[in-house]
Protein backbone atom coordinates (compact mmCIF):
# COMPACT_ATOMS: atom_id res chain seq x y z
CA UNK A 1 0.00 0.00 0.00
CA UNK A 2 1.17 3.50 -0.74
CA UNK A 3 2.36 5.95 1.91
CA UNK A 4 0.64 5.94 5.28
CA UNK A 5 -0.40 9.53 5.53
CA UNK A 6 -2.94 11.10 7.80
CA UNK A 7 -3.83 14.02 5.58
CA UNK A 8 -4.49 14.45 1.92
CA UNK A 9 -4.49 17.62 -0.11
CA UNK A 10 -8.25 17.92 0.52
CA UNK A 11 -8.80 16.77 4.11
CA UNK A 12 -6.94 16.88 7.40
CA UNK A 13 -7.19 14.18 10.06
CA UNK A 14 -6.70 14.96 13.74
CA UNK A 15 -5.35 11.78 15.34
CA UNK A 16 -6.07 13.06 18.86
CA UNK A 17 -9.76 13.55 18.21
CA UNK A 18 -10.21 10.24 16.38
CA UNK A 19 -11.80 7.54 18.51
CA UNK A 20 -11.45 4.83 15.89
CA UNK A 21 -15.23 4.52 15.58
CA UNK A 22 -14.74 4.03 11.89
CA UNK A 23 -17.91 5.50 10.42
CA UNK A 24 -15.71 7.17 7.83
CA UNK A 25 -14.57 3.77 6.55
CA UNK A 26 -17.83 2.84 4.92
CA UNK A 27 -18.63 6.15 3.29
CA UNK A 28 -15.32 6.60 1.48
CA UNK A 29 -16.07 5.98 -2.22
CA UNK A 30 -12.48 5.07 -3.03
CA UNK A 31 -11.96 2.92 0.08
CA UNK A 32 -9.00 5.04 1.08
CA UNK A 33 -9.34 4.87 4.87
CA UNK A 34 -8.17 2.20 7.34
CA UNK A 35 -8.42 2.33 11.13
CA UNK A 36 -5.49 0.80 12.95
CA UNK A 37 -4.90 0.48 16.72
CA UNK A 38 -8.22 2.17 17.44
CA UNK A 39 -6.63 5.54 16.85
CA UNK A 40 -4.41 5.91 13.93
CA UNK A 41 -6.14 6.51 10.70
CA UNK A 42 -4.12 6.02 7.64
CA UNK A 43 -5.05 7.13 4.23
CA UNK A 44 -3.81 5.65 1.08
CA UNK A 45 -3.22 7.94 -1.82
CA UNK A 46 -6.72 7.68 -3.18
CA UNK A 47 -8.52 10.69 -1.76
CA UNK A 48 -10.71 12.44 -4.33
CA UNK A 49 -11.83 15.16 -1.92
CA UNK A 50 -15.54 14.35 -1.75
CA UNK A 51 -15.88 15.33 1.91
CA UNK A 52 -18.04 12.34 2.90
CA UNK A 53 -15.71 11.62 5.85
CA UNK A 54 -15.98 15.22 7.07
CA UNK A 55 -19.75 14.96 7.02
CA UNK A 56 -19.96 11.66 8.89
CA UNK A 57 -17.29 12.09 11.59
CA UNK A 58 -19.05 12.70 14.94
CA UNK A 59 -15.81 13.62 16.69
CA UNK A 60 -14.83 16.37 14.30
CA UNK A 61 -11.55 14.58 13.64
CA UNK A 62 -11.77 15.23 9.93
CA UNK A 63 -11.72 18.71 8.51
CA UNK A 64 -11.23 20.35 5.16
CA UNK A 65 -7.75 21.38 4.16
CA UNK A 66 -8.87 24.98 3.77
CA UNK A 67 -7.38 28.07 5.38
CA UNK A 68 -9.04 30.28 7.93
CA UNK A 69 -10.16 33.86 7.12
CA UNK A 70 -7.57 35.25 9.54
CA UNK A 71 -5.29 35.26 6.53
CA UNK A 72 -7.25 38.17 5.19
CA UNK A 73 -4.71 40.77 6.17
CA UNK A 74 -4.11 44.11 4.60
CA UNK A 75 -0.72 43.40 3.10
CA UNK A 76 -2.12 42.13 -0.16
CA UNK A 77 -4.90 42.60 -2.70
CA UNK A 78 -7.57 40.05 -1.86
CA UNK A 79 -9.78 38.76 -4.65
CA UNK A 80 -12.75 36.57 -3.72
CA UNK A 81 -13.84 33.99 -6.28
CA UNK A 82 -17.35 33.28 -5.18
CA UNK A 83 -19.27 30.07 -5.74
CA UNK A 84 -22.99 30.87 -6.16
CA UNK A 85 -23.66 28.39 -3.37
CA UNK A 86 -22.79 31.27 -1.05
CA UNK A 87 -25.94 33.11 -2.20
CA UNK A 88 -28.09 30.17 -1.11
CA UNK A 89 -26.85 30.62 2.46
CA UNK A 90 -28.75 33.91 2.81
CA UNK A 91 -32.45 33.32 2.19
CA UNK A 92 -34.15 36.32 0.60
CA UNK A 93 -30.95 38.35 0.14
CA UNK A 94 -29.90 39.52 -3.32
CA UNK A 95 -26.53 38.13 -4.52
CA UNK A 96 -25.19 41.65 -5.14
CA UNK A 97 -25.71 42.52 -1.48
CA UNK A 98 -23.82 39.41 -0.39
CA UNK A 99 -20.92 40.38 -2.67
CA UNK A 100 -21.02 43.85 -1.19
CA UNK A 101 -20.72 42.28 2.25
CA UNK A 102 -17.60 40.48 1.10
CA UNK A 103 -16.09 43.74 -0.11
CA UNK A 104 -16.82 45.30 3.26
CA UNK A 105 -14.99 42.38 4.85
CA UNK A 106 -11.87 43.44 3.00
CA UNK A 107 -11.95 41.78 -0.37
CA UNK A 108 -10.81 44.23 -3.04
CA UNK A 109 -12.66 42.40 -5.80
CA UNK A 110 -15.46 39.87 -5.78
CA UNK A 111 -15.83 37.58 -8.77
CA UNK A 112 -19.25 36.08 -9.34
CA UNK A 113 -18.79 32.54 -10.60
CA UNK A 114 -22.38 32.25 -11.85
CA UNK A 115 -21.36 34.56 -14.73
CA UNK A 116 -18.88 31.92 -15.86
CA UNK A 117 -21.34 29.12 -15.24
CA UNK A 118 -23.59 30.85 -17.75
CA UNK A 119 -20.80 31.06 -20.31
CA UNK A 120 -20.13 27.39 -19.68
CA UNK A 121 -23.80 26.64 -20.23
CA UNK A 122 -23.83 28.30 -23.66
CA UNK A 123 -20.69 26.42 -24.64
CA UNK A 124 -22.18 23.15 -23.39
CA UNK A 125 -25.35 23.63 -25.42
CA UNK A 126 -23.30 24.35 -28.51
CA UNK A 127 -21.14 21.27 -28.00
CA UNK A 128 -24.21 19.05 -27.54
CA UNK A 129 -25.81 20.55 -30.62
CA UNK A 130 -22.74 19.86 -32.77
CA UNK A 131 -22.20 16.44 -31.25
CA UNK A 132 -25.60 15.37 -32.59
CA UNK A 133 -24.11 15.34 -36.07
CA UNK A 134 -20.37 15.00 -35.49
CA UNK A 135 -20.61 12.28 -32.80
CA UNK A 136 -17.19 13.24 -31.48
CA UNK A 137 -18.05 12.18 -27.93
CA UNK A 138 -20.21 9.27 -26.77
CA UNK A 139 -23.66 9.81 -25.19
CA UNK A 140 -24.48 10.47 -22.46
CA UNK A 141 -22.12 13.40 -21.94
CA UNK A 142 -21.20 13.88 -18.31
CA UNK A 143 -21.00 17.32 -16.70
CA UNK A 144 -17.44 18.25 -15.66
CA UNK A 145 -18.66 20.89 -13.17
CA UNK A 146 -18.31 18.75 -10.02
CA UNK A 147 -14.58 17.98 -9.75
CA UNK A 148 -15.24 15.04 -7.45
CA UNK A 149 -17.27 13.38 -10.18
CA UNK A 150 -14.43 13.80 -12.66
CA UNK A 151 -11.93 12.33 -10.20
CA UNK A 152 -14.30 9.52 -9.28
CA UNK A 153 -14.59 8.65 -12.97
CA UNK A 154 -10.81 8.71 -13.43
CA UNK A 155 -10.41 6.49 -10.39
CA UNK A 156 -13.23 3.98 -10.69
CA UNK A 157 -14.73 4.40 -14.16
CA UNK A 158 -11.87 5.22 -16.56
CA UNK A 159 -14.00 3.79 -19.35
CA UNK A 160 -16.23 6.83 -19.04
CA UNK A 161 -13.57 9.52 -19.37
CA UNK A 162 -14.47 10.05 -23.04
CA UNK A 163 -18.03 10.84 -21.89
CA UNK A 164 -16.85 13.78 -19.77
CA UNK A 165 -17.84 16.96 -21.61
CA UNK A 166 -14.63 18.44 -23.09
CA UNK A 167 -15.56 22.03 -22.27
CA UNK A 168 -13.46 24.04 -19.81
CA UNK A 169 -14.93 23.99 -16.32
CA UNK A 170 -16.53 27.24 -15.08
CA UNK A 171 -13.91 27.58 -12.35
CA UNK A 172 -11.18 27.38 -15.00
CA UNK A 173 -12.91 30.02 -17.14
CA UNK A 174 -13.14 32.26 -14.09
CA UNK A 175 -9.50 31.77 -13.10
CA UNK A 176 -8.36 32.46 -16.68
CA UNK A 177 -10.26 35.72 -16.80
CA UNK A 178 -8.96 36.91 -13.44
CA UNK A 179 -5.40 35.93 -14.28
CA UNK A 180 -5.42 37.64 -17.64
CA UNK A 181 -7.28 40.84 -16.68
CA UNK A 182 -7.01 41.62 -13.00
CA UNK A 183 -3.75 40.22 -11.75
CA UNK A 184 -1.45 41.83 -14.38
CA UNK A 185 -2.62 45.30 -13.33
CA UNK A 186 -1.45 44.71 -9.78
CA UNK A 187 1.69 42.78 -10.59
CA UNK A 188 2.79 45.69 -12.80
CA UNK A 189 2.62 47.85 -9.69
CA UNK A 190 4.48 45.20 -7.71
CA UNK A 191 1.50 44.47 -5.46
CA UNK A 192 0.86 41.00 -4.10
CA UNK A 193 -2.43 39.39 -5.11
CA UNK A 194 -4.14 36.53 -3.30
CA UNK A 195 -7.08 34.66 -4.83
CA UNK A 196 -9.54 33.30 -2.28
CA UNK A 197 -11.77 30.52 -3.61
CA UNK A 198 -14.91 30.50 -1.47
CA UNK A 199 -16.22 26.97 -1.72
CA UNK A 200 -19.02 24.74 -0.43
CA UNK A 201 -16.80 21.65 -0.43
CA UNK A 202 -13.19 20.72 0.31
CA UNK A 203 -12.36 20.64 -3.32
CA UNK A 204 -13.05 22.96 -6.16
CA UNK A 205 -9.47 22.99 -7.29
CA UNK A 206 -6.80 20.64 -8.47
CA UNK A 207 -4.12 19.72 -5.95
CA UNK A 208 -1.42 21.32 -8.07
CA UNK A 209 -2.89 24.80 -7.63
CA UNK A 210 -3.71 24.59 -3.94
CA UNK A 211 -0.45 26.06 -2.82
CA UNK A 212 2.59 27.95 -3.94
CA UNK A 213 3.28 31.32 -5.43
CA UNK A 214 2.54 31.73 -9.09
CA UNK A 215 4.88 33.32 -11.60
CA UNK A 216 2.83 36.51 -11.65
CA UNK A 217 3.31 36.94 -7.90
CA UNK A 218 -0.19 35.80 -6.99
CA UNK A 219 -1.12 32.92 -4.73
CA UNK A 220 -4.30 30.95 -4.15
CA UNK A 221 -6.12 29.97 -1.01
CA UNK A 222 -9.25 27.86 -0.54
CA UNK A 223 -11.81 28.99 2.02
CA UNK A 224 -14.87 27.10 3.15
CA UNK A 225 -18.18 28.97 3.11
CA UNK A 226 -18.44 28.13 6.82
CA UNK A 227 -15.07 29.84 7.38
CA UNK A 228 -16.32 33.25 6.33
CA UNK A 229 -20.02 32.96 7.18
CA UNK A 230 -19.94 34.20 10.82
CA UNK A 231 -18.17 37.41 9.77
CA UNK A 232 -20.07 37.86 6.52
CA UNK A 233 -23.48 37.47 8.10
CA UNK A 234 -22.84 40.60 10.23
CA UNK A 235 -22.09 42.70 7.16
CA UNK A 236 -25.05 41.32 5.24
CA UNK A 237 -27.38 42.11 8.14
CA UNK A 238 -26.06 45.69 8.18
CA UNK A 239 -26.58 46.04 4.45
CA UNK A 240 -30.11 44.69 4.74
CA UNK A 241 -30.91 47.16 7.54
CA UNK A 242 -29.40 50.18 5.76
CA UNK A 243 -31.75 52.62 4.09
CA UNK A 244 -29.70 53.34 1.03
CA UNK A 245 -27.18 50.85 -0.19
CA UNK A 246 -23.82 52.48 -0.85
CA UNK A 247 -22.97 52.52 -4.52
CA UNK A 248 -19.95 50.53 -5.45
CA UNK A 249 -18.18 51.07 -8.69
CA UNK A 250 -17.22 47.79 -10.33
CA UNK A 251 -15.26 47.65 -13.55
CA UNK A 252 -16.23 44.28 -14.83
CA UNK A 253 -19.68 42.82 -15.20
CA UNK A 254 -18.71 39.71 -13.23
CA UNK A 255 -17.59 41.68 -10.19
CA UNK A 256 -21.15 41.89 -9.06
CA UNK A 257 -24.20 39.76 -9.71
CA UNK A 258 -27.10 41.43 -11.40
CA UNK A 259 -29.48 38.49 -11.33
CA UNK A 260 -31.47 37.19 -8.42
CA UNK A 261 -31.65 33.62 -9.66
CA UNK A 262 -27.87 32.97 -9.63
CA UNK A 263 -28.21 30.69 -6.61
CA UNK A 264 -29.98 28.10 -8.75
CA UNK A 265 -26.57 26.70 -9.67
CA UNK A 266 -26.27 25.49 -6.09
CA UNK A 267 -29.20 23.13 -6.43
CA UNK A 268 -29.24 19.72 -8.05
CA UNK A 269 -30.80 20.27 -11.47
CA UNK A 270 -29.76 23.92 -11.58
CA UNK A 271 -27.27 23.31 -14.34
CA UNK A 272 -29.77 21.71 -16.71
CA UNK A 273 -32.89 23.66 -15.71
CA UNK A 274 -32.53 26.21 -18.49
CA UNK A 275 -30.60 24.13 -21.02
CA UNK A 276 -32.03 23.62 -24.48
CA UNK A 277 -31.99 19.85 -24.41
CA UNK A 278 -34.83 17.70 -23.14
CA UNK A 279 -32.69 14.62 -22.99
CA UNK A 280 -30.93 15.57 -19.79
CA UNK A 281 -30.90 14.33 -16.21
CA UNK A 282 -29.68 15.60 -12.86
CA UNK A 283 -28.38 13.06 -10.37
CA UNK A 284 -27.15 13.90 -6.89
CA UNK A 285 -25.67 12.00 -3.95
CA UNK A 286 -22.58 9.81 -3.86
CA UNK A 287 -24.41 6.47 -3.89
CA UNK A 288 -26.72 7.50 -6.70
CA UNK A 289 -23.85 8.91 -8.72
CA UNK A 290 -21.88 5.67 -8.43
CA UNK A 291 -24.93 3.59 -9.27
CA UNK A 292 -25.60 5.66 -12.42
CA UNK A 293 -21.96 5.56 -13.51
CA UNK A 294 -22.00 1.77 -13.12
CA UNK A 295 -25.05 1.58 -15.34
CA UNK A 296 -23.61 3.89 -17.97
CA UNK A 297 -20.59 1.57 -18.09
CA UNK A 298 -22.95 -1.31 -18.81
CA UNK A 299 -24.16 0.60 -21.88
CA UNK A 300 -27.34 2.13 -20.44
CA UNK A 301 -28.62 5.71 -20.84
CA UNK A 302 -27.27 6.15 -24.36
CA UNK A 303 -30.55 7.87 -25.24
CA UNK A 304 -29.68 10.67 -22.77
CA UNK A 305 -27.53 13.56 -24.02
CA UNK A 306 -26.30 15.16 -20.82
CA UNK A 307 -26.17 14.18 -17.17
CA UNK A 308 -25.45 16.62 -14.38
CA UNK A 309 -23.84 14.69 -11.52
CA UNK A 310 -23.20 16.08 -8.04
CA UNK A 311 -21.78 13.75 -5.43
CA UNK A 312 -23.35 15.82 -2.66
CA UNK A 313 -27.00 15.14 -2.02
CA UNK A 314 -29.27 17.89 -3.42
CA UNK A 315 -26.28 19.37 -5.26
CA UNK A 316 -23.60 21.82 -4.13
CA UNK A 317 -25.83 23.26 -1.42
CA UNK A 318 -25.34 19.88 0.27
CA UNK A 319 -21.57 20.43 0.37
CA UNK A 320 -19.73 19.64 3.57
CA UNK A 321 -18.54 23.23 4.13
CA UNK A 322 -21.85 25.05 3.92
CA UNK A 323 -23.17 27.22 6.71
CA UNK A 324 -26.90 26.44 6.66
CA UNK A 325 -28.87 23.21 6.26
CA UNK A 326 -29.24 22.00 2.68
CA UNK A 327 -33.03 21.92 2.71
CA UNK A 328 -33.26 25.46 4.03
CA UNK A 329 -30.84 26.51 1.30
CA UNK A 330 -32.87 24.62 -1.31
CA UNK A 331 -36.01 26.41 -0.16
CA UNK A 332 -34.24 29.74 -0.50
CA UNK A 333 -33.13 28.90 -4.04
CA UNK A 334 -36.60 27.79 -5.10
CA UNK A 335 -38.09 31.05 -3.87
CA UNK A 336 -35.52 33.06 -5.84
CA UNK A 337 -36.29 31.08 -9.01
CA UNK A 338 -40.00 31.70 -8.48
CA UNK A 339 -39.34 35.41 -8.12
CA UNK A 340 -36.86 35.93 -10.92
CA UNK A 341 -37.42 33.04 -13.31
CA UNK A 342 -34.66 31.21 -15.12
CA UNK A 343 -33.47 33.97 -17.46
CA UNK A 344 -29.87 34.54 -18.48
CA UNK A 345 -27.95 37.79 -18.56
CA UNK A 346 -25.44 37.02 -21.33
CA UNK A 347 -25.94 36.96 -25.08
CA UNK A 348 -25.42 33.79 -27.05
CA UNK A 349 -23.81 35.56 -30.03
CA UNK A 350 -20.89 36.87 -27.99
CA UNK A 351 -20.19 33.48 -26.47
CA UNK A 352 -20.46 31.78 -29.86
CA UNK A 353 -17.71 34.02 -31.26
CA UNK A 354 -15.44 32.81 -28.46
CA UNK A 355 -16.55 29.24 -29.07
CA UNK A 356 -15.55 29.44 -32.73
CA UNK A 357 -12.07 30.49 -31.66
CA UNK A 358 -11.82 27.34 -29.53
CA UNK A 359 -11.64 29.24 -26.27
CA UNK A 360 -13.67 26.72 -24.30
CA UNK A 361 -12.02 23.55 -25.37
CA UNK A 362 -10.73 21.55 -22.43
CA UNK A 363 -7.21 20.34 -22.98
CA UNK A 364 -7.40 17.77 -20.27
CA UNK A 365 -7.06 14.48 -22.05
CA UNK A 366 -8.33 11.25 -20.49
CA UNK A 367 -4.76 9.96 -20.14
CA UNK A 368 -3.79 13.03 -18.11
CA UNK A 369 -6.76 12.58 -15.78
CA UNK A 370 -5.94 8.92 -15.32
CA UNK A 371 -2.37 9.71 -14.39
CA UNK A 372 -3.55 12.38 -11.93
CA UNK A 373 -6.40 10.56 -10.24
CA UNK A 374 -6.42 7.00 -11.53
CA UNK A 375 -5.96 3.97 -9.30
CA UNK A 376 -2.25 3.44 -8.84
CA UNK A 377 -2.47 0.05 -7.17
CA UNK A 378 -0.64 -2.85 -8.67
CA UNK A 379 -2.88 -5.08 -10.79
CA UNK A 380 -3.95 -8.32 -9.15
CA UNK A 381 -2.78 -11.54 -10.80
CA UNK A 382 -4.93 -14.60 -11.36
CA UNK A 383 -3.17 -16.22 -8.43
CA UNK A 384 -3.89 -13.24 -6.15
CA UNK A 385 -7.55 -13.33 -7.18
CA UNK A 386 -7.73 -16.97 -6.11
CA UNK A 387 -6.05 -16.16 -2.79
CA UNK A 388 -8.51 -13.35 -2.13
CA UNK A 389 -11.41 -15.75 -2.66
CA UNK A 390 -9.82 -18.16 -0.16
CA UNK A 391 -9.46 -15.42 2.43
CA UNK A 392 -13.08 -14.42 1.84
CA UNK A 393 -14.19 -18.01 2.48
CA UNK A 394 -12.30 -18.01 5.77
CA UNK A 395 -13.67 -14.74 7.07
CA UNK A 396 -17.28 -15.47 6.11
CA UNK A 397 -17.95 -11.91 5.04
CA UNK A 398 -20.06 -9.88 7.47
CA UNK A 399 -18.54 -6.53 6.45
CA UNK A 400 -18.30 -5.60 10.14
CA UNK A 401 -15.29 -3.25 9.67
CA UNK A 402 -13.82 -4.34 13.04
CA UNK A 403 -10.53 -5.12 11.30
CA UNK A 404 -10.27 -1.50 10.25
CA UNK A 405 -10.98 -2.05 6.56
CA UNK A 406 -14.19 -0.78 4.92
CA UNK A 407 -15.43 -4.24 3.90
CA UNK A 408 -14.36 -7.88 3.77
CA UNK A 409 -13.37 -7.80 0.12
CA UNK A 410 -11.02 -4.85 0.71
CA UNK A 411 -9.59 -6.56 3.80
CA UNK A 412 -8.95 -9.75 1.84
CA UNK A 413 -7.24 -7.69 -0.85
CA UNK A 414 -5.11 -5.95 1.82
CA UNK A 415 -4.10 -9.35 3.24
CA UNK A 416 -3.07 -10.69 -0.16
CA UNK A 417 -1.19 -7.49 -0.95
CA UNK A 418 0.63 -7.82 2.40
CA UNK A 419 -0.89 -4.69 3.97
CA UNK A 420 -2.91 -6.51 6.65
CA UNK A 421 -2.69 -9.82 8.51
CA UNK A 422 -5.46 -12.41 8.60
CA UNK A 423 -5.75 -12.50 12.39
CA UNK A 424 -6.90 -8.89 12.41
CA UNK A 425 -10.27 -10.34 11.41
CA UNK A 426 -12.29 -11.01 14.56
CA UNK A 427 -14.03 -14.04 13.05
CA UNK A 428 -10.77 -15.71 12.06
CA UNK A 429 -9.26 -14.93 15.45
CA UNK A 430 -12.27 -16.30 17.36
CA UNK A 431 -12.28 -19.49 15.28
CA UNK A 432 -8.61 -20.04 16.04
CA UNK A 433 -9.16 -19.57 19.77
CA UNK A 434 -12.08 -21.99 19.77
CA UNK A 435 -9.97 -24.63 18.05
CA UNK A 436 -7.28 -24.30 20.69
CA UNK B 1 -4.21 -24.68 -12.09
CA UNK B 2 -4.03 -21.23 -13.54
CA UNK B 3 -7.64 -20.17 -13.71
CA UNK B 4 -9.74 -17.93 -11.53
CA UNK B 5 -13.45 -18.52 -11.46
CA UNK B 6 -16.28 -16.81 -9.67
CA UNK B 7 -20.01 -16.91 -10.18
CA UNK B 8 -22.90 -14.68 -9.21
CA UNK B 9 -26.56 -15.46 -8.74
CA UNK B 10 -29.17 -13.79 -10.96
CA UNK B 11 -32.71 -13.55 -9.68
CA UNK B 12 -35.41 -13.82 -12.32
CA UNK B 13 -37.89 -10.96 -12.76
CA UNK B 14 -35.98 -8.76 -10.30
CA UNK B 15 -35.65 -5.66 -12.46
CA UNK B 16 -34.47 -3.48 -9.57
CA UNK B 17 -31.31 -5.50 -8.95
CA UNK B 18 -30.75 -6.48 -12.56
CA UNK B 19 -27.21 -5.62 -13.60
CA UNK B 20 -25.60 -6.32 -10.22
CA UNK B 21 -23.87 -9.49 -11.35
CA UNK B 22 -22.37 -7.69 -14.35
CA UNK B 23 -21.20 -4.82 -12.15
CA UNK B 24 -19.50 -7.37 -9.86
CA UNK B 25 -17.78 -8.97 -12.83
CA UNK B 26 -16.73 -5.55 -14.03
CA UNK B 27 -15.21 -4.68 -10.63
CA UNK B 28 -13.22 -7.92 -10.53
CA UNK B 29 -11.81 -7.22 -13.98
CA UNK B 30 -10.95 -3.65 -12.98
CA UNK B 31 -8.94 -4.86 -9.96
CA UNK B 32 -6.97 -7.05 -12.37
CA UNK B 33 -6.31 -4.00 -14.52
CA UNK B 34 -7.55 -5.30 -17.85
CA UNK B 35 -7.83 -2.94 -20.80
CA UNK B 36 -10.89 -0.71 -20.16
CA UNK B 37 -12.17 -1.40 -23.67
CA UNK B 38 -12.11 -5.14 -23.04
CA UNK B 39 -13.86 -4.65 -19.70
CA UNK B 40 -16.54 -2.63 -21.44
CA UNK B 41 -17.17 -5.37 -24.00
CA UNK B 42 -17.43 -7.99 -21.25
CA UNK B 43 -19.71 -5.74 -19.21
CA UNK B 44 -22.07 -5.11 -22.12
CA UNK B 45 -22.27 -8.85 -22.84
CA UNK B 46 -22.81 -9.54 -19.15
CA UNK B 47 -25.60 -7.00 -18.86
CA UNK B 48 -27.41 -8.09 -22.04
CA UNK B 49 -27.36 -11.72 -20.95
CA UNK B 50 -28.32 -10.84 -17.39
CA UNK B 51 -31.34 -8.95 -18.72
CA UNK B 52 -32.34 -11.97 -20.79
CA UNK B 53 -32.34 -14.10 -17.66
CA UNK B 54 -34.27 -11.48 -15.67
CA UNK B 55 -36.88 -11.07 -18.43
CA UNK B 56 -37.33 -14.63 -19.64
CA UNK B 57 -35.20 -17.07 -17.77
CA UNK B 58 -36.28 -17.48 -14.18
CA UNK B 59 -33.27 -17.87 -11.87
CA UNK B 60 -29.75 -18.23 -13.16
CA UNK B 61 -26.12 -17.44 -12.69
CA UNK B 62 -23.38 -15.43 -14.31
CA UNK B 63 -19.85 -16.74 -14.02
CA UNK B 64 -16.51 -15.28 -14.96
CA UNK B 65 -13.46 -17.35 -15.69
CA UNK B 66 -10.07 -15.70 -16.09
CA UNK B 67 -7.37 -17.72 -17.80
CA UNK B 68 -3.93 -16.68 -18.97
CA UNK B 69 -5.08 -16.22 -22.56
CA UNK B 70 -8.83 -15.65 -22.37
CA UNK B 71 -11.87 -14.56 -20.37
CA UNK B 72 -14.97 -16.69 -20.39
CA UNK B 73 -18.40 -15.42 -19.41
CA UNK B 74 -21.04 -18.08 -18.89
CA UNK B 75 -24.69 -17.42 -18.20
CA UNK B 76 -27.05 -20.23 -17.39
CA UNK B 77 -30.69 -20.25 -16.38
CA UNK B 78 -33.55 -22.68 -15.80
CA UNK B 79 -36.00 -20.75 -17.96
CA UNK B 80 -38.13 -21.66 -20.98
CA UNK B 81 -35.18 -22.02 -23.35
CA UNK B 82 -34.78 -20.59 -26.85
CA UNK B 83 -36.85 -22.33 -29.48
CA UNK B 84 -35.01 -21.17 -32.59
CA UNK B 85 -31.49 -19.97 -31.86
CA UNK B 86 -30.80 -18.75 -35.42
CA UNK B 87 -33.91 -16.62 -35.33
CA UNK B 88 -33.03 -15.23 -31.89
CA UNK B 89 -29.64 -14.15 -33.21
CA UNK B 90 -31.27 -11.89 -35.80
CA UNK B 91 -31.26 -8.20 -34.96
CA UNK B 92 -34.73 -6.97 -34.09
CA UNK B 93 -36.23 -10.34 -33.30
CA UNK B 94 -37.69 -10.31 -29.81
CA UNK B 95 -39.96 -12.39 -27.61
CA UNK B 96 -40.32 -9.65 -25.02
CA UNK B 97 -43.83 -8.89 -23.81
CA UNK B 98 -45.54 -5.51 -23.49
CA UNK B 99 -44.43 -5.05 -19.88
CA UNK B 100 -40.80 -5.47 -20.91
CA UNK B 101 -41.21 -2.97 -23.75
CA UNK B 102 -42.80 -0.46 -21.43
CA UNK B 103 -39.63 -0.59 -19.34
CA UNK B 104 -37.55 0.12 -22.43
CA UNK B 105 -36.40 -3.42 -23.14
CA UNK B 106 -37.23 -5.83 -25.92
CA UNK B 107 -35.60 -4.17 -28.94
CA UNK B 108 -34.36 -7.55 -30.09
CA UNK B 109 -30.72 -6.49 -29.86
CA UNK B 110 -29.61 -8.62 -26.89
CA UNK B 111 -28.07 -11.66 -28.54
CA UNK B 112 -26.80 -9.73 -31.61
CA UNK B 113 -25.09 -7.30 -29.25
CA UNK B 114 -23.49 -10.16 -27.33
CA UNK B 115 -22.28 -11.68 -30.58
CA UNK B 116 -20.84 -8.36 -31.70
CA UNK B 117 -18.96 -7.73 -28.45
CA UNK B 118 -17.52 -11.21 -27.83
CA UNK B 119 -14.93 -13.13 -29.84
CA UNK B 120 -16.88 -16.39 -29.71
CA UNK B 121 -20.39 -17.21 -28.57
CA UNK B 122 -21.89 -20.64 -27.95
CA UNK B 123 -25.52 -21.13 -27.07
CA UNK B 124 -27.01 -24.34 -25.80
CA UNK B 125 -30.72 -24.33 -25.34
CA UNK B 126 -33.74 -26.52 -25.66
CA UNK B 127 -37.37 -25.81 -25.05
CA UNK B 128 -38.16 -25.95 -21.32
CA UNK B 129 -34.64 -27.01 -20.48
CA UNK B 130 -33.00 -23.68 -19.80
CA UNK B 131 -30.23 -21.91 -21.64
CA UNK B 132 -26.46 -21.75 -21.35
CA UNK B 133 -24.64 -18.95 -23.15
CA UNK B 134 -20.85 -19.08 -23.20
CA UNK B 135 -18.87 -16.11 -24.49
CA UNK B 136 -15.13 -16.06 -25.00
CA UNK B 137 -12.90 -13.00 -25.10
CA UNK B 138 -9.32 -13.63 -26.17
CA UNK B 139 -6.63 -11.62 -24.44
CA UNK B 140 -4.08 -9.83 -26.59
CA UNK B 141 -0.60 -11.31 -27.04
CA UNK B 142 1.08 -11.74 -23.66
CA UNK B 143 -2.23 -12.36 -21.89
CA UNK B 144 -2.50 -12.31 -18.10
CA UNK B 145 0.22 -13.61 -15.84
CA UNK B 146 -0.75 -16.28 -13.38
Amino acid sequence: MSPKKTSTCYVRFDQDLCTGYGSCLRVCPTKAIRVKNKKAIRIVDQCIGCGECIRICHEGAVSAATEGPELLKRDHVAIALVSPVLYAQFPGVMPKDILLGLRQMGFEHTIDMSYFLEIFQFATEEFINRNRTSQTAPWPLISPVCPVVVRLIAFRFPNLLPNVLPVLRPVALMAREVKSRLIPEYSKKGEKVVLYYINPCPTKKEPSCLSGRKQDGSSEIALGINDIYPELVKHVDQIKAADGIPFYQTRFEYETCATGNASMWAMSGGEIADMDTDKSLAVSGMEETISYLEKIELGLFQDIEYIEFRTCREGCLGGALNAIDKYLAKGAVQKMIKRFGLGRRLHRENIMRMYEKGEFQSEKKPAKLTSLFGAHKEALSIDSMRKIEKVLELIKGKDCTACGAPDCRTFAEDVVRGDAVLKECLFVDAQKKRKR
Amino acid sequence: MSKFKKSFHIKGRDFIRAGEASINVQNLLKSMDFDPRLIRRVAICGYESEMNVVMHGGDGSLSLEVDTDRLILEISDDGPGIEDIDLAMQAGYSTANDDHREMGFGAGMGLPNMKKNSDQIHIESNRDQGTVVRMIFFLPEGGKTD
